[in-house]
Formats: C-alpha cells, sequence, structure tokens
C-alpha cells in the first residue's frame, strides 16, 4: 500500500488543531505561526497530490477504505477525481491564506480561533474526499460547528443572530439529507437480500443505481432532501437568505472561507451525489432548477445594485455567480459542467480576494458602508489597483478567469435553451454596473469627508495583506490565460456526470 | 427458591446489600463522610462486576419470574454506571449544602435495585413491585432539599402524578390478566398471539391497553403525560435532577420492553398508532416548549421530553416490523444517559456554591472564565444535539434507519424527528452562545469541582465521545441485548 496521502491531507490540519490546544494561550505569536504552518503542510501535500495525479484513467485514484461500521458497512473510505482534487487544492489553498489574513485583526482568543479554522479545514477537505455516503455526511456536519463559532465569537455586532440563522438553515437541510441517505443504503440493502455490504460505498450505490434499481418515488424523495440540503448551502434562491447575514458579521477570513469553500460544497454535493445517484429524479426537476438558477443570476445581481454595505454586496453577488453553477450542472452539458466547476474555482478566487480587501479597508476605517467612501485611489493607490483587477474578474473580463466559466455556462446551455444565454447576457451587464459603480464610489473623487478624519490611519495595503491576494491573482490570471489546466482534469469527472445522469456523450 | 435462583438475581441481592452497608456505616461511623462514600462506590463496583460476571450468562428464577438474558445485563449495567455517575456529582453539591450524604446515597442505591429489578422482570406482578421500589425512593430524592420550596413543590407534584400512574398502570395491568389467566410474560404473550391471531381484540383489552400506555407514558414523561417532569427537575437538587432524567426515564424504557414488547407483542399492530402519535407529539411539544426556556435545567427538562420522543421512534419502529428498533432504544438509552448527566453535572458544577441559579445568565463568559467547563458543556450540548462524530448522532442515526426500514408512516416520522432535531439545535446552542458569545453579567468565580466530580465529568465525556467515534464497539451489545423473551 502506498502513502495514505488522502488521509494526510486530511488530518495534518487536526494534528494542528491538537498541537494549539496543548500550548499555552498567552503564546499567541507561536499559536499563529503554528497553525500557518499546518496550513501550509497541508497545502504542500496537496499540491503534491495534484502533481501525482494522474490524467488519464477514469474513475477515483489514491483510494483509501478501511471498515468503520461493518454491521451496517460503513467504510472509512477516500479516494478523488479530477474534481475532487481541484476542489482540496482549493481549499487548502484558501485556508492558509485566511489564516495569515487573520494574523492582523484577530486579536482576542486567537488560540480557539485558529483551532476551529484547522477543524473547518478537516471537515472540508473530508467532504471533497469522501466516497462512503455516511462519511460524507459526518465530514458535512463536523464542518458546521467550527463556522457556527467563528461567526458567532469573532463576528461582528449583529453576530449572534446571522450564526444562529446560518446554523438552523444548515441543520434542517443536513437532517433531512440523513434520513434520505439511510433511505438510499436500506434501499440498496433490500435490493441485495439484506446484506448492508456496500450501502453506502459510492461507486457500488452509483453502479446500482445506473442500473436503474432505485425506485422513482425513492429517487423523487431523496432527491429533494438532498436538493434542499445542496440548495441551502449554494446557495440557490429563495433558500440565500441565510447568506447575507452570515457573510456580513463574519470576520474577514470567515467571509472568504465561506464563499470560497462553504459554498461549493453545496455545488459539489450535487455534482457527486444528487444527480448520479437520483438520475430520474434529476431530470424531473431539471426545469424547475435552472429556473431558480437564472432567476438567482438575476435577482442576485439586481439586488446588488442597491447594497449599501461592500461585504453585502459581494455577498449578494455570489448568489448570482453560483447560479451560474447550478445551471451549468442541471443543463446536462459536458461543456456546461466543465464551466460551471470552472465557475466554483474562479468564485473562490475572485469572491475571496474582494473579502479580503474588503477586510483591508474595514481594517483601517471600521465601517464598510459604500456612502461614506469616496477617492481611495488616491490614498490607498495599491490596495485600489489590486481592487479595480478583482473587480475587473469579478465583472468577467476576458483573459481573466471570471470570464471563461461563465463563458463555458454559456456555451453549453446555449444548446438546451437559446433564453438561457439571453438571461445570461442581461446579467453580464448588470455585472458591470453594480460592481463598476461601486469600484467607482469607493476608489474616485476626492477623499471623502469620513476618509478625511482618520488621517494617517488610513495606510495602504501592508506586505502580508499583498502576500495573500498574490496567489488568488496570480491563479485568476493564469487560469484566464489557460483555463484547459483545469478543463483537462474536469474531462473525466465530466464524462462520468453525464453517463451517471442518463446523457448520451457525443462530440 | 433454592440456591441458584440466588444466583441468577445475584446483582439485585448486591445492590440491596450496598444499600445497607452505606446506612450501617453511617450509624457505625458517624460524620464520617469518606467512609460512606467509599462504602457506596465500592459496594457499586463490586455490584457491577457480579454484572460483568453474568454477561452471556442466561437463566431464570422464582419460577420464569425473573430473567437472565443479554437485556437484563445491559440494563443493568447502564442502571450501575447511573448510580455511580450520580454519587460521583452529587456529593460535591450536597455536602455545602448541608444534606446527609449517606441518605442521598442509600435512598439512591435502592432506586436503582428497583430499576435493576425491572430489567430482569418477567411477570407482571414483579414488574409493578419492581416499578414502585424503583419509584418510591425518587420520590424522596425529589424532595431531598426539604428546606427549599421549589424542592418539595417539584417533589409533591411528582409523587402525586406518579402515584396515580402506577394505580392506572396495575389497573391495565389486572385486565390482561384477567383476559389471559396468568402473569407471566411468555404465558400472557402466547394467549395474546391467540388473541391477535383470531382477528378484533376484546374491548376489555383493548381497555386494558389504553390503560398500560398511560401509565408507562407518565413514568416516560412523554407528552401528555408529562406535566411534572419540568416541575420535579427544576426543583431537585441538581445531581438528583440529572439522576431523575435518566434513571427513571431508562428504567420506564425497560418496562415498556419487558411490558409492550415481551408480553404484548403480539398485539403490536393495535398499539402500533398510539406509540407512533405519542412519538410525534411528545417530541414536536417537548421542544417547542424547550425553545422558550431561560433555566438551563427546565430546558434540559423539556429537552429529555422530546429525547423520549425519539427513543419511542424507536419502539415505533420495533411495531412496524423492524427488530432493530429495539437495540436503537437501548443505544440511544446508553447515549442518552451519558451526555444527558454530563450537561446536568456541568449544571451543577455552576451551582457548587449555594445561592447559583440555573438561569441561563449564569453561563455567559464561561468559555473563558472556566474553558474546560464551557468544552465539556459544549460536547454535551452538541451530543444531544446529534452532531457527528459523537454519540447522540448515533443514537439518533440508529432510530431512524430502523424507522425509515420500516417504513410507511414511520419515514414520515423520521422526518418529523429530524426536523425537530434541527429546532432543537436552537436551544441547546444557546447555551453555547452564552458561554463563548456573550460576557457575564457579573463576575462569578471558577466553580474549581473535586476529583470525584471531575472523574465522574471525564468518564461522560470520554464515553461520549467514544461512542461517537467507534459507536460498533457499543452497538455490539446492543443488538445481542436487543434479543430477549425467547
Amino acid at each position: 500500500m502506498n502513502l495514505p496521502i488522502l488521509s494526510l491531507i486530511t488530518f495534518t490540519p487536526l494534528v494542528g488543531a491538537l498541537v494549539l490546544a496543548a500550548l499555552p494561550s498567552r503564546h499567541e505569536e507561536l499559536i499563529r505561526r503554528t497553525a500557518l504552518g499546518f496550513a501550509l503542510v497541508a497545502w504542500g501535500l496537496s499540491l503534491l497530490l495534484l502533481a501525482a495525479f494522474a490524467l488519464g484513467p477514469a474513475g477515483f485514484q489514491f483510494n483509501e477504505t478501511v471498515d468503520w461500521i461493518p454491521a451496517f458497512g460503513i467504510q472509512y473510505k477516500l479516494g478523488v477525481d479530477g474534481l475532487s482534487v481541484l476542489m482540496v487544492v482549493l481549499t487548502t489553498t484558501l485556508t492558509w491564506i485566511s489564516i495569515l489574513a487573520s494574523f492582523g485583526p484577530i486579536k482576542d482568543r486567537v488560540k480557539g480561533y485558529m483551532i476551529s479554522f484547522l477543524v473547518l479545514e478537516v471537515g472540508m477537505i473530508g467532504v471533497f474526499i469522501a466516497l462512503d455516503f455516511f462519511l460524507f455526511y459526518i465530514f458535512w456536519e463536523i464542518v458546521l460547528v467550527p463556522m457556527y463559532l467563528i461567526i458567532g465569537i469573532w463576528g461582528g455586532s449583529n453576530r449572534i443572530y446571522a450564526t444562529m440563522k446560518f446554523v438552523l438553515y444548515t441543520l434542517v437541510g443536513s437532517l433531512l439529507m440523513l434520513v434520505a441517505i439511510l433511505a438510499t443504503a436500506f434501499a440498496f440493502q433490500a435490493g441485495h437480500g439484506g446484506s448492508w455490504t456496500g450501502a453506502f460505498d459510492y461507486t457500488q450505490l452509483q453502479a446500482w443505481s445506473a442500473g436503474g434499481h432505485f425506485a422513482n418515488d425513492l429517487q423523487i424523495l431523496a432527491f429533494l432532501a438532498l436538493f434542499l440540503a445542496f440548495a441551502i448551502k449554494v446557495p440557490m434562491f429563495p433558500f440565500h437568505t441565510w447568506l447575507p447575514d452570515a457573510h456580513t458579521e463574519a470576520p474577514t477570513a470567515g467571509s472568504v472561507i465561506l464563499a470560497g469553500v462553504l459554498l461549493k460544497l453545496g455545488a459539489y454535493g450535487l455534482i457527486r451525489f444528487a444527480v448520479p445517484l437520483y438520475p430520474y429524479a434529476a431530470h424531473t426537476f431539471a426545469w424547475p432548477i435552472i429556473v431558480l438558477s437564472i432567476v438567482a443570476i438575476v435577482y442576485g445581481a439586481i439586488v446588488s445594485i442597491v447594497q449599501p454595505d461592500l461585504k453585502r454586496l459581494v455577498a449578494y453577488s455570489s448568489v448570482s455567480h453560483m447560479g451560474f453553477v447550478t445551471l451549468g450542472i442541471f443543463v446536462f452539458s459536458a461543456t456546461a459542467l466543465q464551466g460551471a466547476v470552472l465557475q466554483m474555482i474562479n468564485h473562490g478566487l475572485i469572491t475571496g480576494g474582494l473579502f479580503l480587501l474588503v477586510g483591508v479597508v474595514y481594517e483601517r476605517t471600521h465601517d464598510r458602508t459604500i456612502a461614506k467612501m469616496g477617492g481611495l485611489a488616491a490614498a490607498m493607490p495599491i490596495w485600489s489597483t489590486v481592487f479595480g483587477f478583482f473587480i475587473l474578474a469579478s465583472a468577467g473580463l476576458p483573459g481573466l478567469s471570471g470570464f471563461v466559466g461563465e463563458f463555458l455556462v454559456f456555451v453549453g446551455s446555449f444548446g438546451v435553451a437559446p433564453v438561457i444565454a439571453l438571461a445570461s447576457i442581461i446579467v453580464m451587464v448588470l455585472a458591470a454596473t453594480y460592481l463598476l459603480w461601486m469600484f467607482q464610489r469607493v476608489a474616485f473623487g476626492g477623499l471623502s469627508d469620513f476618509l478625511r478624519g482618520l488621517g494617517g490611519h488610513l495606510t495602504d495595503m501592508s506586505g502580508t495583506e499583498m502576500v495573500t491576494l498574490a496567489p488568488l491573482a496570480i491563479g485568476i490570471v493564469v487560469l484566464g490565460l489557460f483555463p484547459s489546466l483545469v478543463l483537462d482534469l474536469l474531462r473525466g469527472p465530466a464524462q462520468s456526470f453525464l453517463a451517471a445522469a442518463g446523457v448520451a456523450v457525443g462530440g | 427458591m433454592n440456591w441458584s435462583d440466588i444466583g441468577t438475581i445475584a446483582p439485585v441481592v448486591a445492590s440491596v446489600l450496598v444499600a445497607a452497608a452505606i446506612l450501617i456505616v453511617d450509624l457505625a461511623l458517624p460524620n464520617r463522610r469518606q467512609a460512606v462514600i467509599a462504602t457506596a462506590l465500592g459496594g457499586l463496583g463490586v455490584v457491577a462486576a457480579v454484572i460483568l460476571l453474568q454477561a452471556g450468562h442466561a437463566g431464570s428464577a422464582f419460577g420464569g419470574a425473573y430473567s437472565l438474558d443479554n437485556l437484563t445485563v445491559f440494563l443493568d449495567a447502564i442502571f450501575v454506571a447511573i448510580a455511580v455517575l450520580t454519587i460521583l456529582f452529587g456529593v460535591d453539591y450536597i455536602e455545602p449544602r448541608g444534606l446527609p450524604i449517606a441518605e442521598f446515597a442509600a435512598i439512591l442505591v435502592f432506586a436503582v435495585t428497583g430499576a435493576m429489578l425491572i430489567a430482569g422482570s418477567t411477570d407482571l406482578v414483579l414488574l409493578f413491585v419492581a416499578l414502585e421500589l424503583m419509584v418510591l425512593p425518587g420520590y424522596v430524592l425529589a424532595g431531598f432539599a426539604r428546606r427549599d420550596p421549589y424542592s418539595t413543590e417539584g417533589a409533591i407534584k411528582y409523587f402525586l402524578l406518579g402515584s396515580f400512574s402506577s394505580a392506572i398502570l396495575l389497573f391495565g395491568l389486572a385486565y390482561v390478566w384477567g383476559i389471559t389467566g396468568t402473569t407471566r410474560v411468555d404465558g400472557v404473550a402466547a394467549a395474546l398471539a391467540k388473541v391477535a391471531a383470531g382477528g378484533s381484540i376484546q374491548p376489555g383489552l383493548a381497555m386494558g391497553l389504553a390503560f398500560m400506555s398511560a401509565g408507562v407514558a407518565f413514568k416516560m414523561a412523554a407528552v401528555p403525560f408529562h406535566y411534572w417532569t419540568p416541575d420535579a427537575y427544576q426543583g431537585s437538587p441538581t445531581p438528583i435532577t440529572a439522576y431523575l432524567s435518566v434513571g427513571p426515564k431508562v428504567g420506564a424504557f425497560a418496562i415498556a420492553l419487558r411490558l409492550f414488547v415481551g408480553a404484548l407483542g403480539p398485539l403490536r399492530a393495535d398499539w402500533l398508532p398510539v406509540v407512533i402519535v405519542l412519538a410525534a407529539v411528545t417530541m414536536t411539544l417537548g421542544n417547542l416548549v424547550a425553545i422558550s426556556q431561560d433555566n438551563v435545567k427546565r430546558m434540559l427538562a423539556y429537552s429529555s421530553i422530546a429525547h423520549t420522543g425519539y427513543i419511542l421512534v424507536g419502539l415505533a419502529a420495533y411495531a412496524g416490523g423492524q427488530h432493530s428498533g429495539l437495540s436503537a432504544i437501548l443505544f440511544y438509552g446508553a447515549a442518552y444517559t451519558f451526555m444527558n448527566m454530563g450537561a446536568f453535572a456541568v449544571v451543577a458544577a455552576l451551582q457548587r456554591q449555594p445561592g447559583v441559579s440555573s438561569q441561563i445568565a449564569t453561563f455567559a463568559g464561561l468559555g473563558r472564565r472556566d474553558p474546560w467547563l464551557g468544552a465539556l458543556m459544549a460536547v454535551f450540548l452538541l451530543s444531544l444535539t446529534g452532531i457527528p462524530p459523537l454519540a447522540g448522532f448515533w443514537a439518533k442515526a440508529y432510530v431512524i434507519l430502523a424507522a425509515v426500514q420500516a417504513g410507511g408512516w414511520l419515514t414520515a416520522l423520521a422526518v418529523l424527528a429530524m426536523v425537530n432535531a434541527a429546532a432543537a439545535a436552537f436551544y441547546y446552542l444557546r447555551v453555547v452562545v452564552y458561554m463563548y458569545m456573550r460576557e457575564p453579567a457579573e463576575e462569578l468565580r471558577p466553580s474549581s469541582p473535586g476529583l470525584l466530580f471531575r472523574v465522574g465529568l471525564g468518564v461522560t465525556c470520554v464515553l461520549t465521545v467514544v461512542f461517537g467515534l467507534f459507536p460498533a464497539i457499543a452497538t455490539a451489545a446492543t443488538n445481542a441485548a436487543g434479543v430477549f423473551g425467547g
């Protein structure tokens, strides 16, 4: 047996959390550096995984299987395909960036904060590599608690309301998902003469589903339960109302992870589990979901225009951007799916960067109200340049990665219904409106009275802050120019997704 | 009677002797609390050893009135653990309030003796006597702080409603005896199997069934028979509340297993609808009322009502044809015992100084003031919520799995249980909010509980986590214990 690299990546942060727990909490600087160190090790391991990942063969690689609860056939089973690898790298990258970005802003209870972040990383990585339905659920729930604490302890003034809303929304979805998982496993068990072996194993469940063995009504109910859980997480319209509160109240790094990774958990769940296991139901509900996606795209963009708060604006723009992801998934085309996954990565990089940049301003001004800003281009030239870059990326400027993802989703969905493409083009205009208008109000013009009152506090970005943004900016340019780096990895997963969804794969 | 009968009921005998020994030690060595505590813990250790020696053995005593099987051993072990934990948690609380520790320990051990007798009862009369042996000391314990008007009020309510429900249960048992002509559980089951095969059941039997359901529902605090619970729980000294929330409840489920599964199993299609409705109403109402509580003891009281509802889902799954519902009940009982006692124990730790209230405001800033106690409480609350990988999660998962397997209405019940679990997160996490996200109104000193208390907290926490990470350890025992009564 080879090195269990997936377990290593997953549990490196956990070891880090235990080490931190043993350190006395007064050594704050040591705690910060140790946390960053473990996050960087996990990142390095995930890059090794990416390098070692073989592009050719279909199916899952680096599999690890250990029986966990044999009585019910529940296994500790991990494995990755191209999709998982990309998500794992995204997670580990954003985690160390978030930890580094928290060095300055988080001054209270540093130890608890860093432990929460590392435990959060364990849960997030686990979700992306679990190949046992039950294990997936467990990692899914593990994500909840640290995020609840991060928002609730280190968040803004309305944090308790926001964090309870986040938890309750997520729990309603996930507990119903548990019922669906158990019902699915039971259907599998009943179909295998009462043997639980493989009843939670993703590959076996998928093969069983491909054989058309899951009854239609089971598929409908289970799909709806899973869809609810994932749609809340994505979040899709109309399940998105927790998102603006959680994003606004979370500390900067919390918003980065929330937008960068947590929203992807939902989209990943749809691609990995909801559609391939219940293809009949997925086709039955495809059109309503496409409509909801378009509503989310348009609604998110329109609501963004009128937001008075920088973070809230970025949060609502997430609803719009993630609409492209769900759209790309449910039109069932290889191009659109690749576009959707690329869009997931882009959104992680771009929105993560935007939240970091808003955080930079907030650190200096303790305010995020757009109306109070103005003239930052003169006061903080580097910040304004970088902010402008991320704004353009978010608006979908060709040559940067945001454009490629949305474009692929267009192309893929045009074949299904040209009207979708029309709606999407309107949104391109809306996105340019709310982003550029916001940028104009914040960066241009004379320095506002509010900012002038801050005087010497309004310094430009520090070296650390630039280090946190550099990898994201590089990623955006590289993926914008060479999207095939990602798309090649996604060819296999897209094919098996379509095969599982019961769509003939053509040229 | 012969000597082998004594061997079969050895744990019960040992337990009675321990209770007597505590009283004798207290008489011989007055004001020597260490001697009393050592006698109680050492004696219960012997009882535990006797129970472990019986593991894997089977037998019956007194002409079939008492049975030793895997279920008996499993429940006995839980009851002894409850007694030990209650004493560990009780000492630090009882002493500063000037209450007598020997009486506390002796009464508790008598109560647990009753619970252990229930576990092995396979005769309706013995079942009733054992039940009374369990609950009578419980009334005394509830009113143990006799100068505290709340304690007295709670005890009186508990006593009046408890006696009333015992009478109702006895009335129901009398009907069954009248119709089947026997009080032996297997005899009743055989007679009722003929009745069930014959189609509809007589009105007398239906009446008996209704009385017994109501009586047992009282004891397990199922809605609408739960009114005594919040007052008794809030008024009792906190470690005793910890005991009341698990001991009599697991005892009531032991009755349900021996009586409804063992004796009335053939009629399960008739009592299934009753259990479904009871489960649905119990968990929903328990949770809804718990949400609005500002006193943590009262909140945990309503939450324990909600947990009764979840456990009843397992009983309903059994009645719906899934035998795995029984092992799910047992797993739930074990997990619930440890996490719930742990949660009450943290409340007791905070109240170590007399005069500290159990209002939720007491918890404000606990995570900073007392990091260990805060972290333990968070673990217990997350486990009660059902977050993996903690014991409470698997407890819910097994119950839900059994219900989903049974299908039909039970799937709907499973969905309702999960919606309830999500709602319950609100009030459990509210305590976490106070502990970690709010600052205290007044400065309270860290409570620094004693060694025994810490051992108790450590054990409950470790078990909550270990059952969560490796549920297979416990399922081996629950699966074996779930097969009983032929």
